[in-house]
């Protein structure tokens, strides 16, 4: 059954840094005149390129800041402000209901650069990817509920208000600060400059659309529950009404040229608020400057708004701050909510006499912004986002409460499919086989395989795997398979039911890797245009959608080794609110070269063989795992297998040093009692556990003794890092599928066990009189899952 | 194919074969590189054309689409402007 979720969201605090303020007001005030933020870059060599213009920030009190990236201290800035702006005192908050979601595209690329040019110093190591960012803002503020960070390149930043309003929706949280940030990179500067994407001159979107100039910033957004803001008597800027997310399930980097997942985007996030298109008052473009945007989203606003009966204005802030990439959705959010909230609507700067003569053309019913701010009474503005992978994001804000039409139903959600790439070989066949007959790694160093048979499987042709990198190529390989097994064929005129959510700890960080050595080798022009797409952390799922035709939500979520479970956790909620009939839950990661040198700098790696709460270190390894959750509706009307049934999930965060090995006891018995407690359960109905423990005996140690606590004696401790070692994110998802494969009998009735009495000790358990199990993962920035399956 | 053309088209091949991970076996002179022969999309075509300056200075960016249409033809409009 269906229940309305009434829960208003509202913004109570904004916070923004880009290179025309370093605070809300001055970019707000610098917007609204026109102020040009574009000049000759500094933070990247470009005297190699055709180009040198970008938008950077200049503040020095980002160097207060100490031992994080860039990247992090622009978000930290923001978040700052955004926190103390909503007048929230975070001593009076419940800490497991206060999260944090981040964007961002790049995530620590400068610090990667650091690393090539400066030493290769161990510290600039767990600077790199996109997990930390979101976990230093948490520790910042206390926030120990949802932490999490979206690696939907240039949609990243709205997706993260997205899923966080989803959140205060579903019940499991009650404020967030959320948001994007990215930092003026030599990565993407040489990945755009090697498309030829960069405009010569400083970009003009909807102008003539001859390229992009890249900008630097963030933008955070206090977002919470209208009751919570109204019991601390919080100042409302507005409500934040529905948000569509799609997938164009066309090109790795270039829009769809009809634009249908854009649109959908769009007519969802109305359709979603309760409201109509022509309520929709100002549309802060992505308006990015190519041609290839600006085309298609002109498309898309003329499509749906011009006999809409509105009055629809539109601008693009890109005009004067840069593209900010992850970012961009985030400030974009900050500026639409100024707009809404003042009556201003801020310009696209860059036009001649000329130029407005042929936007007139362009423009048409669009009462389209150049050169000048304008003063127009509204009351819904909406935020679009397009990015790389084909990701579309599109969000409103309102002055009133809005009508939003969000609903969540109650039915069960199955797993009905998996897919599994692994260093014991590929196939959940293969995996069953292994598991049963014992088998495991025997090397600190092992790594999965995706081969031409695996292509050939299922029908993928070189012209489209050549294009994919290691992380990619596991992915999709083990994205087909859950489908093939789950025996779903996707109907394009259903498409927009299937979405997928990715989780992975690092992500393509060795593809970002080789290319930041090469530009840091060769010079900045000779950015490979071959590979700067797969730099891109949602590469992966876009490739995935691409091949299946799967063009409903998509998302790829990081932080840290538990994304391969929380990814199972978001897209169970896609599910639960109606966003979705069926989606898959994957968890991938790499282990190469690269990785398996710092892995060992940081010195967690076994020396021989690993063995989970052993006290060894852990085996580096790799692999992907896709499961594919469905609602009860059409697994029903498909006679669909059911392996288990997903009963309850909870997430959490700890407060710990990013980067160190240290888990908290507090954090990971709340996931556990979250989940329990959404399952409607208790500790006592829990047959066994799908655990986390490595090797590394930190964290092994916080896992002992939190089911020693909650747990008798006897509590068998399953570990699937026994057979394939630490692959991280798929590792996490692994234990989701394995748990569903022994509830579901494919396993047998017999599996190797941890029993953690006075010492630990192994065994065989009878699984055969499973009924829930409970499986579970952490961070090493202090973030935990729980997920309860139920037997079918 | 003289020995110069010979020469400048192995390397174009390794070039795009190396570049644009595409497995030797799969490329010959004369297989159409776009559509419905390899496959390449424009971003593979700045690939193409990165190579192409990088190895022989020769600029490819605005040449007319006839110039990529294989192996054969990319050798051909190298040497001519080389």
């Amino acid at each position: 059954m269906n229940k309305q979720l009434g829960t208003r969201c509202v913004v109570t605090g904004l916070g923004m840094i880009n290179a025309i303020g370093n605070n809300v007001q001055e970019c707000w005030e610098n917007a609204l005149t026109g102020k040009n933020g574009i000049a000759s870059v500094k933070s990247v060599k470009a005297d190699d390129c055709y180009v040198d213009l970008g938008a950077e920030v200049s503040c020095d009190e980002l160097e207060n800041y100490k031992g994080v990236d860039r990247a992090t201290k622009l978000c930290l800035k923001a978040s700052e402000e955004a926190l103390k702006d909503s007048g929230l005192d975070v001593s009076k908050v419940d800490a497991s209901r206060f999260g944090v979601v981040m964007g961002s595209c790049v995530g620590g690329v400068v610090s990667i650069e650091n690393y090539v040019v400066n030493g290769e110093k161990t510290e600039d190591i767990r600077k790199m990817t996109i997990s930390p960012i979101a976990n230093h803002v948490a520790n910042r503020v206390g926030a120990g509920g949802v932490i999490s960070n979206v690696g939907n390149a240039c949609a990243a930043g709205s997706i993260s208000v997205a899923y966080a309003c989803e959140l205060i929706r579903a019940g499991v949280a009650d404020v967030f600060i959320v948001g994007g940030a990215d930092a003026f990179a030599a990565v993407p500067f040489a990945g755009f400059h090697a498309l030829h994407a960069l405009s010569e001159q400083a970009c003009s979107p909807f102008n003539h659309s001859n390229g992009i100039t890249l900008g630097e910033g963030a933008g955070a957004l206090v977002v919470e529950s209208y009751e919570h803001a109204q019991k601390r008597n919080a100042k409302i800027y507005c409500d934040v009404l529905a948000a569509g997310v799609s997938s164009d399930a066309h090109h790795i980097t270039a829009p769809r040229p009809d634009g249908i997942g854009q649109m959908y985007a769009i007519r969802t996030a109305i359709a979603n608020s309760g409201i109509e298109p022509k309520d929709i008052d100002y549309v802060n473009a992505h308006g990015t400057g190519t041609a290839k945007n600006d085309e298609a989203e002109f498309l898309s606003l003329h499509a749906i708004f011009d006999e809409a009966g509105g009055d629809l204005s539109v601008s693009s802030t890109k005009a004067m701050v840069g593209h900010c990439l992850g970012a961009a959705g985030a400030i974009e959010a900050v500026y639409a909510v100024k707009a809404l909230v003042e009556d201003k609507i801020p310009p696209t700067i860059g036009y001649s006499d000329e130029d407005l003569e042929a936007l007139k053309e362009k423009a048409g019913k669009i009462d389209f912004m150049p050169n000048v701010m304008k003063e127009k009474k509204l009351d819904f503005v909406m935020s679009n986002s397009f990015a790389f992978g084909g990701s579309n994001a599109s969000i409103i804000f309102s002055k009133g409460a809005g009508n939003v039409a969000e609903t969540a139903n109650d039915e069960p959600i199955y797993i009905t499919g998996m897919g599994i790439v692994s260093p014991l070989g590929n196939g959940v066949d293969n995996y069953i086989e292994k598991v049963k007959a014992g088998e495991g790694i025997s090397s600190d160093s092992v790594f999965a395989e995706t081969t031409k048979e695996d292509y050939d499987r299922y029908d993928v042709k070189m012209a489209f795997y050549r294009k994919l990198d290691k992380l990619s190529l596991m992915q999709v390989v083990s994205g087909l398979e859950a489908l093939d097994k789950a025996g779903i064929e996707i109907a394009d005129e259903k498409a927009e039911d299937y979405g997928m959510i990715i989780g992975t700890d690092d992500g393509p960080l060795t593809t970002v890797y080789k290319f930041q050595e090469n530009i840091s080798a060769n010079g900045t022009k000779s950015g490979s245009a071959f590979n700067f797409p797969n730099t891109v952390y949602n590469a992966a799922g876009g490739y995935l959608s691409i091949k299946t035709n799967m063009r409903g939500v998509n998302v790829t979520v990081t932080n840290g080794a538990q994304s391969g479970m929380s990814s199972l956790c978001y897209a169970y909620n896609e599910i639960r609110q109606n966003h979705a009939k069926v989606m898959l839950a994957s968890g991938t990661d790499e282990n190469s070269d690269i990785m398996e040198k710092l892995y060992r700098q940081l010195g967690h790696v076994a020396n021989g063989q690993a063995k989970p709460y052993g006290d060894t270190g852990i085996a580096m390894s790799d692999g992907s795992t896709t499961v594919v959750l469905e609602s009860a509706e059409s697994a029903n009307a498909r006679g669909a297998k059911k392996y288990a049934q997903v009963a309850g999930y909870g997430m959490t965060h700890a407060i710990t040093e990013y980067g160190k090995v240290a888990g908290t006891e507090k954090g990971l018995e709340e996931a556990i009692a979250i989940a329990l407690k959404d399952a409607g359960i208790s500790a006592s109905d829990i047959d066994a556990v799908y655990g986390f423990g490595n090797g590394c005996s930190e964290v092994d140690t916080v896992e002992k003794n939190v089911y020693r606590k909650l747990f008798d004696a006897k509590m068998p401790v399953h570990n699937v890092r026994t057979y394939v070692g630490e692959s991280r994110a798929a590792a996490s998802a692994l234990s989701v599928a394995t748990a569903a494969l022994t509830l579901s009998g494919e396993l047998g009735n017999e599996q190797k066990a941890y029993y953690f009495g006075d010492t630990v000790t192994e065994g065989k358990a009878d699984t055969s009189a499973y009924k829930y199990v409970l499986a579970t993962a952490t961070s090493e920035g202090g973030s935990y899952c729980a997920v309860v399956l139920k037997k079918v | 194919m003289n020995e110069k053309e010979l020469e400048v088209a192995a390397k174009i091949k390794s070039m795009v074969s190396e570049n644009l991970n595409i497995p030797e076996e799969e490329l010959d002179y004369e297989i159409p590189l776009f559509g419905e022969g390899i496959g390449l999309d424009s971003v593979d075509s700045l690939e193409i054309i990165s190579c192409i300056d990088n190895e022989y200075g020769v600029v490819m960016t605005g040449v007319p689409k006839e110039h990529f249409y294989n192996i054969t033809s990319l050798t051909k409009y190298v040497i001519e402007h080389m």
